[in-house]
């Protein structure tokens, strides 16, 4: 579903580079949930932008769906739902379904079909009575439930998640990561590359774990060592 | 595709309904000031309008209007860019399948219905209340003239936009086209008053040959026949503008992306 190839992006400036992905070669498979663990800085947005040909790689490459990043953007979009954690990603003064109408359209949906699929998701996230009241007056936990409806219009097979649960409180983001898991990976199948920094979250989401450290990435196969690979991480770090 | 970005417009542009009316009144109190001006100084610019048919105030409120309609080409493309940008809902755009391209052509569409929404109230209120007299105007001309006056600057709205892509703020082009065209491009008088140094400069911006023919084509009737030189020129300008706004757009675009600042500002 998807892989990376010695993926790598460094960023230039004046007197420094930036290795912020550092040869990164991963594999998810159809339907898993992998989780992106890292702190702050650790290059987990930017491999996340790379996937979604946000970002060009500085060398190797990725395949999503089986699309080349570097070389089919259009098909690679059209695979993916990317949820960020930004929620001003919105127009404020327009409605919720206004809103998803109109990325509805970018998504080629036609007007039939994205109202059906708009009232359908709005149903599984249990967001209808929200719909038609100015974006503006939603909590924060709403306006990240439309982010994520709006990355499923298109019905698309991945899902790239970046840090959805950082601004919300924690019943909020306890209520989100069940849906996660419960809703849109056992019910729905979806695959999904969840990015975030804490460590309980990815436990409890992922089937699999990646950790991204300055760049570098290792993958985590059994959820009982990852404290201990971290610990190491720390010390080596601090060497 | 283009349904769904008007929509958009119109209901944004809705929430802020008393902002449209001030609009309005704006161009009303806009068009007041140089009918006024026109009284009191309307007879000396005659001599100077003789080819535009004499009268000040038509010289003037289709200067006005039909500037804006450049200002619109010239300044929307960079304008939406960065205020997707600011609002965060260009990276939500940049993730669907539609092309970047399409998308910044898209999200321009509603400034230039408006735009032309704008033109029209000008000359509704200037026939209608003031008596600028159109009933001569060669109509087919006029929008000749106003595609290709559009095509032009839209090439150097696509090039502004290009910058800001990369620069974020502060685009060279928008600063030098806006800023010098209405002095240099004949909107509030004719070019000819000007030192003939300075008129070598109006020369080279597409605007001095867009007002020209605009108004030879309404307020005189000129026949496509005398406006052709015009109209050439202006047909150069596309032929050159528009290609290498693609190229320098998709350059802009690549570059942002290797650097990772497509949907920053």
């Amino acid at each position: 579903m998807i892989e990376t190839v010695n993926l790598t992006k460094y960023f230039y400036s004046k007197k420094t580079i930036i290795k912020a992905v550092d040869n990164v070669s991963l594999e998810i498979k159809k339907g898993e949930v992998f989780c992106l663990l890292g702190p702050n800085g650790a290059g987990k947005t930017t491999l996340l932008k790379m996937l979604a040909t946000l970002i060009l790689p500085t060398s190797g490459t990725a395949y999503v769906n089986g699309y080349d990043i570097t070389k089919d953007e259009i098909g690679v979009k059209s695979s993916i739902g990317f949820v960020g954690g930004d929620e001003r990603s919105f127009y404020w003064r327009l409605t919720g379904r206004q809103n998803l109408e109109f990325y509805a359209s970018l998504y080629n949906l036609f007007s039939s079909q994205s109202k059906e699929r708009i009232n359908q998701l709005l149903n599984l996230l249990e967001v209808e009575l929200y719909a038609d009241r100015m974006f503006v007056t939603y909590s924060t936990g709403i306006k990240q439930k439309f982010s994520i409806i709006r990355a499923l219009l298109h019905n698309p097979a991945i899902l790239l998640v970046d840090e959805p649960t950082k601004s919300l409180d924690p019943r909020a983001a306890s209520h989100l990561r069940k849906f996660i898991k419960e809703k849109l990976s056992r019910e729905q199948k979806e695959t999904i590359l969840f990015v975030t920094h804490q460590i309980e979250e990815a436990k409890e989401l992922s089937d699999r774990i990646g950790i991204m450290q300055k760049g570098r990435f290792q993958v985590c196969e059994k959820k009982e060592d990852l404290e201990e690979i971290l610990e190491i991480n720390h010390e080596e770090e601090g060497n | 595709m283009i349904v769904a970005f008007l929509k958009k417009g119109i209901l944004h542009e809705m929430s802020y309904r008393f902002a449209f009316l001030l609009e309005i009144l704006s161009i009303l109190f806009f068009i007041l000031t140089f009918y006024f001006i026109t009284k009191l100084f309307g007879k000396v610019a005659i001599p100077y309008l003789e080819s535009y048919g004499g009268d000040y105030f038509s010289f003037v409120l289709i200067g006005i209007a039909f500037s804006s309609y450049m200002g619109v080409g010239l300044g929307s493309f960079s304008g939406n860019l960065r205020s997707e940008q600011m609002m965060g809902t260009l990276e939500a755009m940049l993730v669907t399948p539609t092309r970047v391209s399409t998308i910044i052509f898209s999200l321009s569409a509603w400034n230039f219905i408006y735009a032309t929404a704008e033109i029209l109230i000008y000359l509704l209120l200037g026939t209608l209340l003031f008596g600028v007299d159109i009933s001569n105007a060669n109509i087919g001309a006029a929008f000749l003239i106003l595609f290709l006056t559009l095509g032009s600057f839209t090439g150097f709205g696509i090039i502004s936009a290009s910058f800001i892509m990369i620069l974020k703020r502060g685009d060279p082009v928008n600063w030098i086209l806006g800023n010098v065209s209405d002095f240099l491009g004949g909107v509030y008088f004719p070019i000819t008053i000007l030192p003939p140094f300075v008129q070598v400069i109006s020369h080279l911006l597409p605007i001095t040959y867009a007002l020209r023919a605009i108004r030879h084509a309404l307020l005189q009737g000129y026949s496509f026949k005398m406006l052709l030189p015009d109209i050439l020129v202006l047909v150069l300008f596309c032929v050159i503008v528009l290609p290498l706004s693609i190229f320098f757009f998709k350059y802009a675009v690549k570059r942002t992306k290797l650097e990772g600042t497509l949907s920053q500002y």
